[in-house]
């Protein structure tokens, strides 16, 4: 008090925030505790699996596991920034996977003939993409919570799919469809190899040898590329644009989103559209890569994207959160779920303990983000 | 006289079977603070949602410079040049400064949603809008959540007049504020007055401020005017009686008093 007293120095509202130094501010961003919570899983893995996470091979199992969860959390975390949830996220993975492995199976519906890769994708995105429409839709007509319509979605689109299973192929699984990404470049980019050259230098450089001397893992799943692909898009559209800007606005305040001229229900309805657009990537990428289709497939994945999609920073009551927190936090649950592989010691069901520790951790953590950035109230 | 910037005929507005506006007239003129006074439940709010194309009017007529309008959004109202700043004031607390003052309205290069937002200009144009009625924020980048009551209010206010509003609707501006913000908040008010082109209608419960910043006085009650008329016009006028929605202060004193 006593330098407001001095006479000479006014004294501001604005004198009142205090500025801090690059470190508080890095702090302070939303991706903060999710850097840090990976680095210290990164660590840990890498010491109790003495390295072998992070051989060739194990790199590239922990980034396929790595990069299906990131597809799918980026989709999940800009519909929650927006202040939505999907809960039908991973029955419309099990919907998807199911439409395309069907089509290549059995032909396209409305007797258009036989499918390739290509019209079995598309014709699964046209149906994927009218289900995130109609999602969207009813949650911002009906004004009711995103929560119970996509719970009705989990449910309807499981069924769905189990039931198109019976009925068309009289079983709940594809197995043995033809090797498309041997013959098609449109499967090669959803379930082939990318980042080759990786691996060649590695060879090169006197790695990467499997037991005969020979070069012994070729390429990261092509996955990756499209959870990197998603993710910088997703990025750039979410802090550098307008349409950013919206979904921020939509999250936060969405009355006053809407008072201010922000197109609100098209902001929210698009994101169900995109968190459809990642589940059917998700699910393209597992067909094409196995040639199976289960109607089980992508169980369990909305609650996992919205985990990490909180644990990433994002907060639950919308408007803040950030892609490169679901990267880091993507990097760290795809490392856990898979480290049972890695570390034979351990029971793999210490993955979901895991899950429901640092999930906790993370809402409080956030909470405290949010009461920073409103004044503490 | 010269033509009101905006004139109501006769506004009509019915919710169902409750008639929230039942014909008001109302002139708002260029360079005055126009206070619409009455009591909780007078139609105030109604009235000014729709001047603000929120509500669309049963029966009556809106004109701005002589001309009819009809909003069928907000948005129509923002593009006539009416900004209102509503009570909650329409700013998202964990935004920055900059991207509220920008919210819809964003400053962009490239295709429409997807261009990338113009944050150093954006920045830039809010600090000095801001500075021109008054408040020096620091950082642009900040989060509103982290300013005060009245800095929100010259945020609002700045982005309402930046974005073309000919006539700002400022609804109960100073009720949720302390003593000291309340005074910044009529400042604010009386330095938009001065630029003398731009009209403001202040929605108030409080005698006292709209006597200091009003040029001309609306009294509603039970969805019509019961009073109206400019400082002169209404001198020796009992304001507060008319405030009050035509209750005699008389009869309430002694009402008290038997209690």
């Amino acid at each position: 008090m006593s330098e407001a007293s001095q006479p000479g120095t006014k004294r501001t509202e604005s004198d009142r925030l205090k500025k801090g130094g690059t470190f508080s501010s890095l702090m302070r961003r939303p991706e903060a505790g999710a850097f840090l919570v990976m680095i210290v899983v990164i660590a840990a893995i890498a010491f109790a699996s003495e390295g072998n996470a992070f051989n060739p091979l194990g790199l590239k199992n922990n980034l396929s596991v790595i990069a299906q969860f990131g597809i799918i959390a980026t989709g999940a975390c800009l519909l929650m920034i927006a202040g939505d949830f999907d809960l039908s996220i991973g029955s419309m993975i099990g919907f998807a996977g199911m439409s395309m492995a069907m089509m290549l199976k059995w032909g396209l519906p409305f007797g258009l003939g036989e499918a390739t890769p290509v019209t079995a994708f598309f014709f699964t995105l046209v149906m994927t993409l009218a289900l995130g429409w109609l999602i969207g839709t009813i949650v911002v007509k009906s004004k009711l919570s995103s929560f119970i319509v996509t719970l009705a979605f989990l449910f309807f689109l499981r069924g769905l799919t189990e039931v198109c299973f019976r009925v068309i192929n009289s079983s709940t699984q594809i197995s043995g469809l033809p090797d498309y990404k041997e013959q098609s470049w449109f499967a090669y980019m959803f379930g082939g190899e990318a980042f080759g050259f990786v691996y060649d230098i590695w060879f090169w450089l006197g790695g990467n040898l499997n037991r005969a001397g020979n070069q012994w893992v070729t390429g990261l799943d092509a996955r990756v590329v499209w959870w990197l692909l998603v993710a910088a898009l997703a990025y750039v559209v979410l802090s550098r644009t307008q349409a950013g800007n919206w979904i921020f606005a939509t999250g936060d305040n969405r009355e006053s989103a809407r008072a201010n001229g922000v197109p609100v229900d098209k902001t929210r309805v698009s994101l169900f559209m995109f968190t459809a657009f990642c589940a059917t990537l998700f699910a393209a990428c597992q067909v094409f890569d196995t040639n199976t289709a289960d109607a089980a497939k992508g169980n369990l994945k909305e609650l996992e994207a919205i985990a990490i999609a909180v644990v990433g920073g994002t907060l639950m009551t919308g408007g803040f959160g950030s892609v490169i927190g679901v990267v880091f936090g993507a990097i760290t649950f795809g490392l856990v779920a898979n480290a049972v592989f890695f570390i034979p010691a351990i029971d793999g069901s210490y993955y979901r303990v895991f899950v429901g520790v640092v999930l906790l951790t993370a809402v409080f953590l956030n909470e405290s983000v949010r009461k920073r950035i409103t004044g503490g109230l | 006289m010269a033509e009101p910037l905006i004139r109501a005929e006769k506004l009509v507005k019915r919710f169902g079977p409750f008639t929230a506006l039942n014909g008001i007239d109302l002139e708002i003129y260029r360079g005055e603070v126009h206070a619409l006074l009455g009591d909780n439940g007078a139609g105030k709010s109604t009235l000014i949602k729709v001047l603000a194309g929120v509500h669309q009017p049963t029966e009556g007529q809106l004109y701005v410079e002589g001309k009819p309008v009809t909003f069928q959004s907000p948005r129509d109202a923002t593009e006539a040049g009416i900004g209102t700043v509503y009570q909650d004031l329409a700013l998202n607390p964990l935004m920055s400064v900059t991207r509220n003052f920008f919210m819809g309205r964003e400053l962009t290069t490239g295709p429409q949603p997807f261009g990338l937002l113009k944050m150093d200009e954006m920045d830039r144009i809010t600090h000095d809008e801001m500075v021109k009625i008054g408040i020096d924020i620091s950082d642009p980048g900040q989060a509103v959540g982290t300013m005060s009551g009245g800095q929100r209010q010259t945020l609002a206010i700045a982005r309402a007049i930046h974005f073309g509003a000919k006539v700002l609707i400022l609804d109960e501006p100073t009720s949720a504020l302390g003593q000291k913000q309340q005074m910044e908040v009529l400042k604010t008010i009386a330095r938009v007055r001065a630029r003398g082109d731009i009209a403001i209608i202040f929605i108030t419960h409080n005698e006292v401020h709209s006597n200091l910043v009003a040029d001309r006085f609306t009294f509603l009650a039970l969805g019509e005017v019961i009073g109206k008329g400019t400082k002169e016009e209404l001198k020796g006028k009992d304001i507060r009686h008319l405030m009050a929605g035509g209750v005699e202060m008389a009869d309430l004193e002694q009402e008290i008093a038997a209690i």
